[in-house]
């Protein structure tokens, strides 16, 4: 029996509504699919740019790259501050999971002991999400590379190069140049909500003294970006070399300094305390700007244990301070200079005469004298430094005058040098007395003498000492300190451009020639000042201050006896050639006694150095004495033949190199 | 074929005559939609076999020969079977709930000796294949409107719930929808058709208060607002909306999709693969994919509106409504229109279990074609 195509048997109501929904829902899925594809149209022809934008967006990222920061150059380009390679392992948080494991995957491949890991582990919680923490640094090749090899399959762990800050130098100019160490929380609060982003970069370091401080910004050039194409879990997939965006190196900067002059005087220093500075007295360029002792600047760029700081913090000598700079001190016998000017423009005759005897009774007390001079005029009182002299001399002119000769010398004036720290020490007057004692707004009579002598309220600084001896120097230009001489280039205003000093250039060259007094027979520093350098020869003045009270007034134990801390500071300032000079400075050794014992012989090395590297002088120093007549001598007007090789005659002196021809 | 040999008895019982009743063209497009799914799956693991495309392509070597296989089974058997299969996939539905594998916080899989189970997908035949054989012996004018109908609202309903409990709420909307489609093809009243619509309508708020886990929640909320959650759920929906609209017309070309390659795609072997598919194949790619999509659907309707059974109608057409569904509800997940709910694109997707589900039930489709003059005894089923 034939089966018939349509059941019969079959509701045929059934089978029509089926169709009738089948055909229905046929429609619904063909206009789902239609919807469907308009969407898909509407994404990917009308939007398509947009989208097209967030994937490119999605897909690179720049990661930053940090600048090298700018060198720091002294007079002659050798680097007094540069970047070194620095091997490092980092933990990217964000892409870590459990901290512990990935601690414990980083100790598998380099050391972490239990302090490190819980310091590590504090870091890495209060930091911010998407910064890096620096796991170790400084690693050497060998680690690196081990760490290269491993750290692809530990996720979170970076094996990276990046630089770090270095001082060749390490200590000889850690206060003047300064140094850079690890970005603080209250550095960050203070850059805003938005800081620069190289603030964040870990490793980065910031400026936090002297140079490095006050040029931070333009030492610190402007970051770039490495582009990268990453996955969605910012995992870096491939480096895309054409659209990296070059980072801006710091700006190198040139200073004044000189390192070789000032490497000198770190040395002769040795273990004493106190500050050097020299400067150039035609240009105002600083050459020297040091304090003793120091401290290696290195040390703080990697970051200073507690113990070690806290050493250096508590070491009586303080090693921390810029006493070039940030300590004043009563410049003692180096002032009399500014008396006796302050004098003979006043109308002193230097012709008068004071008897010393040591002692000297005045105003219901006894004046003291470290010994009987006997009867000078002013020249031989400051050859000698003869405090009862200038207890007179000063009280003759009064305070006011020694004040305004004393600050147009520089005393009392901070020098705008480009970096920070400076203290402004005090030249007194009766204006300051009224001003500073609302109870006691007098000057009294009492007081005239003490500042005679540099003593009392007179307080200065090493640069400021410094400033005045190369206006003496100098004889006509008030110099203004300089000890950055450019930045990237671009040259800072020279010291020379300076107003004259107003001042009777006898008067000046009067002073000058009393201080070369100092320096030759009878003077203070006859012995220690003389430079070994044939016809060129120093002029200075000894000054040495009273830093404590003594009990009963007795000047008898000062000197380099009793407690360091209660001996007096000894200063020396000095300029050379004495006939034609070039550089003057301020040697102040900190508790070191007499200043033609303790000062004057540093000054002398630290001068040598200077002056043996200038081509003038050492033509000068380096020219044959004359010789004998020889019965068949070359013809008359002739030089004589320079000899060849060897020391030559008219050079003596320590330094074993000092005569060899160039 | 022709109508003189085939209306000879027991002709169409032979095996081969059977087996040339079978629609090639149905079964071709099947292999171009997982073939292209193979495709797919072998640029995004970085132009590899390992780990998806090669067993992405044996599973479905395997499972087209499953599908021709059941092709062959008698209609009959098919009706035999459906309330035990139904009754099966209930209980196994009912034993997951105590004794399932958890996995990501769900209760899915039921661990039977060496194979996993998931119950719900038995359930999708199982429920399809029960409510034509309900169907099959009630009167239209019972379909539209009667009090029969409690039986069908409980046959899809009580799954559902179970499935939407473990929680798998893709597939328990899923059933519902498929369900629902097969009463109304069955010819249910209009009238009750948009009376439940407003209730789903109105129900579904309450729904997404009371019953929804919150992470469910979030994704309707993110779906609703994407753009306030660009980093958690709103992530996928954004970054599937980035690749599919940066591959324009053309496509960025067959391995070269960034936002697939770089990871940035979610679930890129599963439920977003049709994104990968837009991005690397562009708009061209993705129409193409759609239409072999549709004309699948098409040929499956006819076939069900050919056969002479109202089991057979019912069956093919409901196992068809379930497979538009997976890939309506996909492709509108995909481009931002509905929800991220976790329904993969049927045979592109990587993924086994959802795979033989629906070539479970192209057999059953098939079955119905070979079948489709077999005589399907009315009234309460007895065996013929």
């Amino acid at each position: 029996m034939s089966e018939p195509s349509i059941f019969f048997n079959e509701v045929n109501e059934r089978q029509g509504v089926f169709h009738r929904r089948a055909f229905i829902m046929g429609g619904v899925v063909t206009a789902g699919l239609f919807a469907l594809g308009g969407r898909l149209a509407e994404l990917q022809i009308v939007e398509n740019n947009r989208y097209k934008l967030l994937a490119i967006n999605n897909q690179f990222n720049f990661r930053l790259v940090p600048p090298p920061r700018g060198l720091i150059l002294d007079r002659n380009g050798v680097e007094l501050a540069s970047n070194r390679p620095n091997f490092r392992l980092l933990l990217l948080k964000d892409q870590v999971d459990d901290v512990d494991a990935a601690l414990d995957a980083a100790a598998q491949l380099i050391p972490i002991t239990p302090d490190k890991r819980r310091q590590l582990s504090r870091e890495i919680e209060n930091g911010q999400a998407f910064v890096p923490v620096v796991l170790a640094e400084d690693l050497s090749w060998d680690e690196f590379a081990r760490l290269n090899v491993r750290t692809p399959e530990l996720p979170g762990l970076q094996a990276d190069m990046g630089e770090a800050r270095t001082y060749p130098f390490g200590g000889a100019f850690a206060h003047v140049v300064g140094y850079v160490s690890k970005v603080t929380d209250t550095v960050l609060k203070a850059a805003g909500p938005n800081p620069d982003p190289l603030l964040l970069n870990p490793g980065f370091r910031i400026g936090k003294q002297g140079v490095e401080k006050a040029l931070d910004l333009d030492l610190r050039g402007k970051a770039g970006g490495q582009k990268v194409e990453v996955d969605s879990k910012g995992k870096v997939v491939r480096e895309d070399p054409l659209g990296d965006i070059k980072p801006v190196p710091g700006k190198t900067v040139h200073l004044t300094l000189d390192a070789d002059i000032q490497n000198r005087a770190l040395e002769v220093f040795g273990a004493e305390s106190g500050a050097a500075v020299m400067m150039d007295c035609r240009s105002g360029d600083i050459l020297c700007m040091m304090s003793a002792p120091s401290f290696d600047a290195n040390r703080f760029v990697t970051g200073l244990a507690g113990a070690e700081y806290s050493a250096l913090m508590q070491y009586d000598h303080k090693p921390l301070f810029n006493k070039a700079l940030t300590a004043t001190y009563p410049p003692g016998s180096t002032f009399k200079t500014m008396v006796a000017l302050a004098a003979l423009e006043n109308g002193y005759d230097p012709k008068t005469v004071h008897v010393c005897g040591k002692s000297w009774p005045w105003g219901g007390r006894v004046w003291h004298c470290d010994k009987a001079h006997g009867a000078q005029d002013l020249r031989g009182a400051i050859a000698t430094s003869c405090d009862i002299y200038f207890y007179q001399c000063a009280l003759a002119i009064g305070p006011d005058r020694i004040a305004a000769t004393a600050r147009q010398f520089g005393l009392g004036e901070i020098h705008d040098i480009g970096i920070s720290g400076q203290k402004a020490g005090l030249v007194p007057d009766t204006a300051y007395k009224r001003r500073a004692f609302p109870h006691d707004p007098v000057w009294h009579p009492g007081e005239t003498p003490s500042m005679g002598i540099g003593q009392g309220y007179v307080n200065v600084n090493a640069l400021q000492l410094c400033v005045m001896a190369s206006r003496l120097a100098n004889g006509s230009k008030a110099l203004q300190p300089r000890l950055i001489h450019s930045i990237g280039g671009v040259a800072e205003p020279s010291g020379a451009q300076a107003p004259d000093l107003p001042f009777a250039k006898e008067h000046i060259d009067f002073v000058r020639s009393a201080m070369a007094a100092v320096t030759e027979g009878g003077g203070t520093a006859a012995a220690a000042a003389q430079l070994g350098l044939g016809p060129i020869k120093m002029a200075g003045k000894t000054g040495t201050a009273q830093a404590h009270n003594y009990a009963g007034g007795s000047h008898g134990s000062h000197g380099a006896v009793g407690a360091w801390m209660q001996r007096d500071h000894a200063w020396f300032i000095a300029f050379a050639p004495y006939d034609d000079p070039r550089y003057a400075m301020s040697v102040l050794v900190e508790h070191g006694g007499f200043g033609a014992e303790a000062a004057a012989p540093k000054a002398r090395e630290i001068m040598r150095v200077a002056l043996l590297k200038d081509p003038e002088i050492r033509a000068r120093i380096e020219k044959p004495m004359p010789m004998p007549e020889l019965p068949a001598g070359p013809a008359e007007g002739a030089a004589p033949p320079p000899p060849t090789g060897g020391p030559l005659p008219g050079v003596a002196g320590p330094n074993p190199d000092a005569g060899v021809s160039e | 074929m022709t109508s003189s040999a085939l209306t000879r008895p027991g002709e169409r019982d032979r095996p081969t005559i059977k087996f040339g009743q079978i629609d090639w063209t149905l079964t071709a497009l099947l292999c171009l939609i997982a073939g292209a799914g193979g495709l797919m799956l072998y640029s995004i693991a970085g132009s590899a076999w390992e780990p998806w495309a090669a067993k992405h392509l044996i599973r479905f070597g395997l499972c087209l020969v499953l599908m021709l296989g059941l092709a062959l089974v008698d209609l009959r058997v098919w009706f035999i079977a459906a309330y035990p299969v139904y009754a099966v996939g209930f209980l196994l539905l009912v034993a997951v709930m105590f004794v399932g594998h958890s996995s990501l916080g769900a209760t899915r899989w039921l661990q039977l000796g060496p194979l996993q189970i998931q119950p719900s997908e038995i359930m999708k035949i199982g429920l399809v294949l029960a409510l034509a054989r309900f169907y099959h012996g009630l009167s239209a004018n019972n379909a539209r409107l009667s009090w029969w109908l409690l039986i069908p609202a409980g046959m899809i309903a009580a799954p559902a719930l179970l499935v939407a409990k473990q929680p798998d709420l893709g597939t328990a909307i899923l059933l519902v929808a498929t369900g629902g489609s097969v009463v109304a093809l069955a010819g249910l009243s209009w009238r009750l058709m948009a009376a439940g619509g407003l209730g789903l309508v109105a129900v579904v708020p309450v729904f997404v208060r009371f019953v929804m886990k919150p992470y469910q929640r979030d994704r309707i909320l993110t779906f609703l607002h994407p753009e306030n959650d660009p980093s958690g759920s709103g992530y996928h929906i954004l970054q599937a909306k980035i690749a599919l609209g940066s591959g324009g017309i053309l496509g960025k070309g067959y391995g070269l999709g960034s936002q697939s390659q770089l990871n940035f795609l979610p679930e890129k072997q599963t439920d977003f693969i049709f994104a990968t598919l837009a991005e690397e194949f562009g708009l061209v790619g993705c129409i193409s994919m759609l239409l072999l999509y549709g004309a699948a659907v098409v040929i499956a309707i006819r076939i069900a509106s050919i056969s002479h059974s109202h089991f057979g109608r019912l069956s093919a057409a409901g196992v068809t409504a379930t497979f538009a569904l997976y890939v309506l509800i996909n492709g509108a997940m995909v481009m931002g229109l509905a929800p991220v709910v976790g329904v993969p694109m049927p045979l592109l997707s990587y993924g086994g279990t959802v795979m033989l589900t629906v070539m479970v039930g192209f057999g059953l489709v098939q079955a119905v074609r070979v079948h489709r003059y077999s005589e399907v005894t009315s009234g309460s089923g007895a065996v013929l």
